[in-house]
């Protein structure tokens, strides 16, 4: 079967205005691009026109998109991040349901090391995770999206926050343990030891 | 390997064999990774949920409209360019088949692609049919071109001119085939 044909050669060849390529280059990211920005702003309009821009982007003269530099995916979940963050701060769409004080590094640590999903029905389970994903503080939430929900590797994830690898690491367990620390509160109406000082990320 | 070196540099779904270590010699550790990984479990479950959720249709649409703009500017789409020519080519035949004075009884027979136009239109005007669409093909495929012809064109076709004869020209709307022939023309004022 022949291998598909990578991104960076479908960005050449939508830039000498290969309408197919920026078609197929549109099926294959898309749907990843609109559920990142879907889970990060909570709401399906500011997604679509998240989505919109940066495919836009890829068709500015200015596009600045340099293969040598990385991945087209980091550059495209880049674009959309910066993107968010930039509605973010005028629309204050950024509120989660409950920070819990998280962003100061402070979040719930399981008291023992059972299975915070084991009593809920799986559709429950979903749900309840649905919650507390949407519920995580920006920087935890977008390593949860990125890495768990969209299996963007780590490098390309460090590559589309622009921060080092070792730090998608540690905000993703940490992501972990908050959305472990949630549902438990969820199940358990609330019980919570803070605990366990999170490293602030200079990003 | 302290604990705080351990969470930062191995974070992700499954220790590490160099990491094993640790977690066999740190109980607090161990827990912690355990209690992570039922949530790990539960992303899986989620992601797969919203596997097939992707944007709407119309976004594809107008990124696509968007890229034509921008890579096919010079080069207007093929039924763009046929309706320039068209609407010029129209001006040309109505103007010159007017200004010869060729009079002939109107086809029978419209084609069917102009009859359904003319169908649908609920104004008083009628498209009057040219002299040379006599015999065209039968064809849906037809489009609408505005045009301004001088006033003589519809005396030329036996029509009253009206009051304002001084008046420049008429608005016209000819209907035009794909092959580029005027057959047929209403006068709009």
């Amino acid at each position: 079967m022949k291998p598909p044909e990578p991104d960076h050669q479908l960005f050449e060849r939508l830039r000498a205005g290969q309408e197919q390529a920026f078609v197929a280059l549109y099926h294959r990211r898309q749907p990843a691009l609109y559920r990142f920005a879907l889970q990060m702003s909570g709401s399906a309009p500011v997604a679509e026109d998240i989505v919109q821009e940066v495919f836009l982007a890829l068709l500015r003269e200015e596009c600045g998109y340099d293969p040598e530099r990385g991945s087209l995916v980091a550059y495209l979940f880049g674009i959309a991040r910066k993107l968010l963050l930039r509605q973010f701060e005028r629309r204050r769409l950024d509120v989660p349901v409950d920070t819990g004080g998280a962003e100061e590094g402070r979040f719930t640590e399981p008291v023992d090391a059972s299975d915070p999903l084991a009593d809920l029905a799986a559709r429950e389970r979903v749900e309840a995770l649905r919650r507390a994903v949407s519920s995580l503080p920006r920087r935890y939430r977008e390593v949860v999206v990125l890495c768990d929900l969209e299996e963007v590797d780590y490098a390309e994830t460090a590559a589309a926050l622009r921060c080092p690898i070792g730090t998608v690491r540690s905000r993703l367990h940490r992501a972990r343990l908050m959305l472990a620390g949630k549902l438990r509160e969820e199940r358990h109406g609330g019980a919570s030891i803070p605990a366990w000082k999170a490293a602030r990320c200079a990003i | 390997m302290n604990c705080e070196e351990y969470w930062n540099d191995m974070a992700g779904p499954e220790p590490e064999e160099d990491f094993d270590a640790h977690l066999a010699a740190c109980p607090s550790c161990a827990a912690r990774w355990a209690a992570g990984r039922p949530v790990a479990a539960g992303l899986r479950l989620l992601a797969a949920e919203m596997k097939n959720v992707s944007a709407p249709p119309r976004v594809e649409a107008h990124l696509v409209r968007a890229y034509r703009e921008r890579y096919r500017r010079s080069v207007p789409p093929a039924g763009e360019a046929r309706r320039w020519w068209a609407a010029a080519a129209a001006v040309l035949l109505v103007a010159g088949a007017l200004w010869t004075g060729v009079r002939q009884p109107p086809p029978s027979a419209v084609n069917s692609g102009l009859a359904a136009v003319a169908a649908s239109e609920e104004e008083d005007a009628a498209f009057v049919p040219l002299p040379n669409a006599a015999g065209s093909p039968q064809d849906d495929d037809v489009d609408l071109v505005w045009v301004e012809l001088p006033r003589s064109a519809v005396t030329a076709l036996g029509m009253p001119a009206g009051d304002d004869s001084d008046a420049e020209g008429v608005e016209a709307e000819v209907l035009v085939g794909p092959d580029g022939m005027a057959r047929a023309v209403r006068f709009l004022n």
